[in-house]
C-alpha cells in the first residue's frame, strides 16, 4: 500500500526572470496534516495551484496517490478538495444554492451539500444569499465546497487569512478534526508559524521558492538549537573571552549574552571560564528558541546563502 | 458529453437573481416597444401599407444593427463576470471536469440565453401586433402575420450572430476587465454603422446579423456562412486558448 498520499518530484516554475519554486520535493504521507510554512511570496501558492494543476510546472511533476497529475487529472481531482486563497463564491445565491452549483458539476449526491454544511456548521445559514455572510461564514462555506465531493486530499490555501481570532478559532477546530473524523489527508499552508504549529503534524518550509525543511513537528523541534543566556558586569569583555574559546556569542539587548551551548556541561564550561577571567556573572540560563526563531534563523541563513 | 450536460446544469443555476437573465426579456421587449411607439404615434404614415411587413423589418433591424451586438457584448461580459468577481474560474477549473466542458458550457448558455431572446423578440412583434390592431385599427393589423418570414429572419440573425457571440465569450473569459470586453462591444458597433455602406461591410462581424436580411442574396448567404463559419473557429481557438492558460 501506498502510504505517500500527495508528491512533488523537482517541481519548478518560473514568473518572466523569477523563480517563484525552485526544485520542489515534497512527501505528504496519506493521513496527516502538512503544513506548508512560508512568509508571503515563498511560492506556497504557486505550488498549490500547480498540485491542482492550475497552472503548469516548467520541470517536475505533480504526483497524487501515485498517479502522475498530468496525465490522470480528472481521475486525481475527483479525490481533492480545494480552498485556493479567497473561496470562489457567488454572492448572489444563498450558500446551498452556491455547493449546489458544484454539485451538478460533480455529480454527487445531494445528500453530500447537508454533510458539508453540516461539518461546517452553516445548515442554518444555508439558504441565505451570500452576500450576507460574514467573512468567516464565506470561508466556512469555501471549507465546504472543498470538502462537498468527500476527497481524500483536502488542500487548504492560507485558510485563516483575514479571519478574526473567533473565525481562525472555528476553522482550525474544523480543519483539525477533519482527519481523524473522515481520514482526509490536509496539506496546510500558512505564513503563520503558530498555526501549523497547532494544526499540522508535518511541516514543510519553503522560503524564496526552496525547500529549507521537511520533516515531523517533532523533527522541526529537534532542528532548534539550545542556547545560553547570561548576564556579566562586562558584556564585551566576556563575549571576546569566549569567542577566544571557539564558542559562538550573539550579544543581546540589555547587555545580555547568548551563546550556542548544550547541556548542563557546556553550562557548568562557560560559568568556569567566565569566572576564571574574573568576570561577574549574574545569571545563566538555558533557553530553547521559540519555533518562530527557528524558522526566521532558517529563512535568515537561506537569504544569507546558508544551507539549512 | 455528460460532463458538458453537468456544466450546462450548474451554468443555470448561476443565472438565478442575474441581471444578466433579466435582460434576455428586457433587451427584446425594448426593440419592441420602440416599434411599437413609432407605429402607434405614425400610424395615419402607415396605414394602407403591409403593417406587418414594417413592423417585422423595423424591429429586425434595430435588434440586428444596435441592440443586438452589444446585448452579446452585454450578455457574456455578465456571465464571465460572475467568476471573475467571484474568483471562481480556479475553483471552476480544479474540478475533476474537462477544462473544455467549462468554456464550452459558458458559450452554450449564452447561445441559449440569446436564442431564448430571439424567441421573445418574434413572440412580442406578434403581441406588438395584435395589441395595435386594437388600438390602431386603421392600420389593418387584423390580418394574419407571416409567422414563417417572421421565424426565418429571426434565425438568420441569430445564426449570423454566432461569430459575435463566440468572439465575446472569449473575450470575456480571457480578460477581467468588464470595461475592456464592453468596450470591444461599443466600438465594434460604432464602427458598424460607418461600414454598413462600404463594400469591405460584407465581412465586418458586426453587420452580420443585419446582413443576414439584406435585400442582397450574395450578402445575405455570406453573413450567414461567416457567421456560423467564423463562430466555430472562433470558438474553438477561443476554448484551447483559454483552456491551456494559468488560471489567476
Amino acid at each position: 500500500m501506498n502510504h505517500t498520499a500527495l508528491e512533488t518530484v523537482g517541481l519548478t516554475r518560473s514568473f518572466g526572470g523569477l523563480i517563484a519554486v525552485n526544485n520542489i520535493h515534497l512527501n505528504v504521507e496519506a493521513g496527516s496534516v502538512f503544513g506548508f510554512l512560508g512568509p508571503n511570496g515563498a511560492g506556497k501558492t504557486t505550488t498549490i495551484r500547480m498540485m491542482l494543476g492550475l497552472i503548469k510546472p516548467d520541470r517536475g511533476r505533480v504526483m497524487l496517490f501515485g498517479e502522475d497529475l498530468s496525465s490522470h487529472r480528472i481521475s486525481i481531482l475527483g479525490q481533492v478538495g480545494a480552498l485556493v486563497e479567497t473561496p470562489s463564491l457567488y454572492n448572489h445565491l444563498t450558500g446551498f444554492e452556491n455547493l449546489e452549483v458544484t454539485r451538478r458539476l460533480l455529480g454527487c449526491s445531494k445528500e453530500n451539500i447537508t454533510n458539508a454544511l453540516g461539518i461546517v456548521k452553516l445548515t442554518d445559514a444555508a439558504h441565505r444569499l451570500v452576500r450576507e455572510y460574514s467573512l468567516g461564514m464565506r470561508q466556512r462555506l469555501g471549507l465546504a465546497l472543498a470538502l462537498l465531493n468527500r476527497p481524500e486530499i483536502l488542500i487548504l490555501d492560507e485558510p485563516t487569512n483575514g479571519l478574526d481570532p473567533a473565525g481562525i478559532r472555528e476553522m482550525r477546530a474544523l480543519i483539525k478534526q477533519l482527519p481523524g473524523q473522515s481520514g482526509i489527508t490536509v496539506f496546510l499552508s500558512s505564513h503563520l508559524l503558530s498555526e501549523v504549529e497547532q494544526m499540522a503534524s508535518h511541516v514543510g518550509i519553503i522560503h524564496q521558492g526552496r525547500m529549507l525543511f521537511q520533516g515531523s513537528l517533532a523533527e522541526l523541534h529537534a532542528h532548534q538549537h539550545e542556547r545560553l543566556v547570561l548576564g556579566v558586569d562586562r558584556p564585551s569583555v566576556a563575549a571576546e573571552v569566549l569567542t577566544k574559546q571557539g564558542w559562538h556569542v550573539h550579544q543581546e539587548e540589555n547587555n545580555r549574552l547568548a551563546v550556542d551551548a548544550h547541556g548542563q556541561k557546556d553550562a557548568a564550561s562557560v560559568n568556569a571560564l567566565l569566572v576564571r577571567e574574573g568576570l561577574e556573572v549574574y545569571y545563566l540560563s538555558q533557553q530553547q528558541p521559540t519555533l518562530e526563531e527557528t524558522f526566521f534563523k532558517m529563512t535568515d541563513e537561506s537569504v544569507a546563502g546558508g544551507k539549512p | 458529453m455528460k460532463q458538458l450536460f453537468a456544466a450546462l446544469s450548474s451554468e443555470s443555476l448561476k443565472l438565478k437573481r442575474t441581471l444578466a437573465l433579466w435582460m434576455v426579456f428586457i433587451a427584446p421587449f425594448i426593440v419592441i416597444l420602440l416599434q411599437f411607439f413609432i407605429l402607434f404615434d405614425r400610424a395615419k404614415f402607415f396605414a394602407g401599407r403591409d403593417v406587418w411587413e414594417v413592423l417585422m423589418y423595423g424591429v429586425t433591424s434595430i435588434w440586428a444593427i444596435f441592440m443586438l451586438p452589444l446585448f452579446i457584448t452585454l450578455e457574456t461580459a455578465l456571465l464571465s463576470g460572475l467568476e471573475h468577481s467571484g474568483q471562481s474560474w480556479k475553483h471552476l477549473f480544479a474540478q475533476p471536469i474537462p477544462r473544455w466542458s467549462v468554456y464550452a458550457a459558458k458559450l452554450l448558455t449564452v447561445m441559449g440565453m440569446i436564442l431564448v431572446s430571439t424567441l421573445v423578440l418574434v413572440l412580442g412583434e406578434i403581441g406588438a401586433g395584435k395589441l395595435l390592431s386594437v388600438l390602431r385599427p386603421e392600420l389593418r393589423f387584423h390580418e394574419s402575420p407571416n409567422l414563417t418570414m417572421m421565424a426565418r429572419m429571426a434565425t438568420m440573425v441569430y445564426l449570423a450572430s454566432w461569430i459575435l457571440l463566440a468572439f465575446h465569450t472569449w473575450v470575456s473569459m480571457r480578460w477581467k476587465s468588464f470595461a475592456l470586453a464592453a468596450g470591444v462591444g461599443v466600438a465594434g458597433t460604432f464602427f458598424a454603422v460607418f461600414a454598413s455602406g462600404a463594400r469591405i461591410g460584407k465581412f465586418y462581424p458586426w453587420l452580420f446579423p443585419v446582413n443576414a436580411v439584406s435585400t442582397s442574396p450574395e450578402r445575405m448567404k455570406l453573413a450567414i456562412l461567416l457567421g456560423i463559419i467564423g463562430g466555430a473557429i472562433i470558438a474553438v481557438a477561443g476554448c484551447w486558448n483559454v483552456v491551456r492558460r494559468d488560471v489567476e
